[in-house]
């Protein structure tokens, strides 16, 4: 098996420590009874501008899960090969903190990741003014430092909240928002034991996740995630939730934007 | 016009500030950057810190897994230590495998570790020969602006004193782990290793704690690390031009006086987590 | 084999060989006790449009070691030979340009990064690349009774509970480069430095008569 020699190596095989537990002092998933309700989303914290070398940076809270982006550029384009020259190029990297999750994650970046590189890539695209930006590429770097459920949707908005911050032009903000779908119950942005808690029953009648990214102003979607097996009707209501879900985000991303504003040119005092 | 002399000729623009003693930032040569320390701020990681050191921001979470130990050390358990400076942190950095300075900082955590007796490395291993635990401590850097090695430190130190260890024994019948995730112990820190980073400007010119700018434009780099008892556990310096030894006395000084500060700042921090539980 | 004085401040017996090799523009091999490193320098040559440096040439050190892929360890102690050579040679005459010095463990029995040094030294001196100082490496271990050992073996390396490492300048004698590990006090560190400082003289002076002994026979 290759390794990799550029760190530094421990044992060849280790375990997690959760794999061990007793079976009787397994910790039971909390429902979410009486904490918030099955339409919520949990309370969001977001600031602009924490990364000083970046062109602009955000990072987002919202309950444990904890996502930090920073936007380099626009600066000449790495490849030249095989894009377009007359717009920009926008590139996506994803990561996921090795300590983020319950498992220890590895350091070389996983399939899942890439995945959400070019799923968090697709979702941005249409809110960038790309055009704006010939032969030129704009790096988005994302890192979850605590992963606690909807990575995707957060990660979306801290994004954008970042090249917003960064001076990109943009047609619009675009915000996520996540939805757990397990039989007729929703649950709106799930933790991440709500997340598993769908899955572990394995398949079955309506039952996945969604993620919808959504331009608020326009109101166009801008992408649309859906894993698990739903009725449609149960898929059109999960979007709807989920539209108002981005919207309730909305003064919240708008507000930290402004704060960022108004620290980086403060108003001319009267 | 001063933005236009910074870009423009930016080490005779530091040049300007050195020869009045002072810096671009407003600090005096001997000058640290205020230097903040967060703690368990990881809930998924069993031991996590965050430390700022002016602008550059460093977080370190651990992770603790269940391995044998080691063939030539049945009695021992594993701290695996790595740094990664994703292209997030800076412009200078790219996506992909961690490049030589990360590499070199990663090394340079190990060496500390082992340099330093920062732990006992016997109090990792459960049962002899069977089972001990491997601390993964992962360093990540979210705001590259210098003194890297500096801020690993601090936050590896804290980030060890704020870890905490299911209780784990082995079923006797089974021969199988067992783990109590209820009950959780500390690890003792026998050592307080803390480094002082220095740069050296046209050969001459000593500042500590330099910025990403300061590095790049300065002639030589160094750390210094010492411990409580201020004995030295290292003293790095990877190149550059030759420092003579009186300044090499002076920086030893500054050095263990910043130990103390850094010590008083770990222990207040950690304790005044332990003091709201 | 011979026997050798292991006393205070005294080298293991040492050699060197230069331009042994035909392709490099300079190489060189340097063995220290047991320990012997070959090196290999190219350059100035094109350098990789990602790696240029408009003012001056990018220096590249690669250390291989005997068996298997090069790790973190071996990452770290490229760094410190890199930047060693980077303070001694002229790069601002070679703008745009790459010097490259490979480094090929033969063998490990000790003091490797001091022997690497030398051996690195001794084939830039080869390739004729423009230096404003020459520099060597010395290590030195402090055995558990605190005596000062210079340029250990590997089981006296083991043995010993601090290592340090040192590159010392031809012109003033001073540190460019300092590695350690193990914990020490100010005062060993200092002695250390001082010892290493008397034992380049020793190197120094070889580097002297290997250079003098060549140029002699050439004309």
């Amino acid at each position: 098996m290759p390794f990799d020699t550029r760190r530094i190596r421990g044992p060849e095989e280790s375990q997690s420590p959760l794999l061990f537990l007793s079976p009787d002092k397994v910790p039971e998933a909390s429902s979410r009874q009486g904490v918030r309700g099955n339409g919520d989303v949990r309370p969001v914290f977001a600031r602009c501008g924490l990364v000083s070398q970046a062109k602009g940076s955000a990072y987002l809270e919202a309950g444990n899960t904890k996502i930090i982006c920073s936007v380099y550029g626009p600066r000449e384009i790495e490849r030249k090969d095989e894009t377009d020259m007359k717009t920009g190029r926008l590139v996506c990297d994803f990561r996921l903190a090795p300590f983020s999750c319950m498992k220890r994650g590895a350091w070389i970046q996983g399939s899942e990741e890439r995945d959400l590189s070019a799923t968090l890539l697709e979702s941005l695209q249409p809110g960038v003014c790309l055009h704006r930006y010939p032969r030129s590429q704009i790096e988005v770097n994302v890192i979850v430092l605590e992963n606690d459920g909807s990575i995707l949707a957060h990660a979306v908005t801290c994004a954008s909240m970042a090249l917003a911050d960064g001076g990109i032009e943009m047609y619009d903000v675009v915000l996520g928002c996540a939805l757990g779908q397990n039989g007729n119950t929703c649950l709106v942005d799930p933790s991440h034991s709500e997340e598993c808690g769908s899955w572990h029953e394995g398949y079955g009648e309506n039952r996945g996740c969604v993620t919808v990214a959504l331009l608020p102003n326009l109101n166009q979607v801008s992408g649309l995630n859906a894993d698990g097996e739903m009725r449609e009707d149960t898929l059109t209501d999960a979007v709807r939730t989920c539209l108002d879900g981005c919207h309730k985000l909305y003064p919240v991303v708008q507000q930290a934007l402004t704060r960022a504003v108004k620290r980086k040119a403060p108003p001319p005092e009267k | 016009m001063a933005a236009g002399f910074k870009t423009a000729e930016p080490l005779e623009y530091h040049r300007s500030f050195l020869k009045e003693n002072c810096r671009p930032d407003g600090r005096e040569l001997g000058e640290f950057r205020p230097t903040t320390l967060n703690i368990s701020s990881i809930s998924t990681a069993d031991g996590s810190a965050m430390v700022k050191i002016g602008n550059t921001t460093v977080i370190c979470g651990i992770k603790a897994e269940l391995t044998t130990p080691p063939s030539d050390a049945p009695n021992k358990g594993y701290i695996v230590p790595n740094v990664d400076l994703p292209p997030l942190c800076s412009s200078r950095f790219r996506a992909g495998p961690p490049g030589e300075q990360a590499q070199a900082a990663s090394q340079f955590i190990a060496d500390v570790i082992e340099s330093s007796d920062l732990i006992n490395m016997e109090e990792l291993c459960i049962e002899k020969a069977k089972l001990c635990w491997v601390l993964y401590c992962d360093i990540m850097c979210l705001d590259y602006d210098g003194n890297l090695l500096d801020a690993c430190i601090i936050v590896l130190l804290a980030a060890l004193k704020n870890a905490q260890l299911p209780e784990v024994t082995v079923n006797k019948e089974t021969d199988l782990a067992e783990v109590d995730i209820q009950k959780k112990r500390r690890l003792k820190i026998s050592r307080h290793p803390v480094g002082s980073s220095f740069a050296v400007f046209d050969d001459s010119i000593i500042i500590v704690d330099p910025t990403a700018e300061e590095e790049s434009l300065s002639t030589a780099l160094m750390t210094v690390v010492t411990d409580e008892e201020d004995r030295l556990c290292a003293v790095h310096k990877p190149g550059g031009t030759s420092l003579s030894g009186e300044k090499l006395q002076h920086c030893i000084n500054r050095a263990i006086t910043r130990n103390k500060e850094i010590s008083k700042l770990v222990d207040k921090v950690i304790g005044s987590m332990k003091a709201t539980k | 084999m011979m026997e050798l004085d292991q006393s205070c401040s005294v080298l293991r017996e040492y050699g060197s060989e230069q331009s042994l090799l035909s392709r490099p523009d300079g190489s060189s091999t340097f063995v220290q006790g047991d320990t012997s490193i070959l090196a290999g320098v190219y350059g100035p040559a094109e350098v990789k449009i990602s790696k240029e440096i408009y003012d001056r040439a990018t220096v590249e050190v690669l250390i291989q070691p005997k068996m298997g892929l090069p790790s973190v360890r071996e990452r770290a102690r490229e760094q410190c030979v890199r930047e060693t050579c980077e303070a001694a040679l002229q790069l601002t005459l070679h703008p745009r340009s790459s010097l490259t010095v490979i480094l090929q463990v033969v063998h490990d029995d000790g003091s490797l990064l001091a022997c690497c040094l030398n051996a690195a030294c001794m084939a830039l001196m080869d390739a004729g690349l423009p230096m404003s100082l020459l520099f060597c490496g010395v290590t030195c271990a402090i055995s558990r009774e605190g005596q000062i050992i210079t340029d250990p073996s590997a089981a006296q390396e083991k043995e010993s509970q601090a290592l340090l490492t040192f590159a010392i300048d031809s012109v003033e004698r001073s540190v460019l480069m300092s590695s350690t590990s193990g914990s020490f006090s100010v005062h060993e560190l200092q002695q250390c430095i001082a010892v290493s400082q008397k034992a380049s003289e020793q190197i120094f002076q070889f580097y002297r008569d290997s250079v003098k002994r060549r140029y002699s026979k050439i004309q």
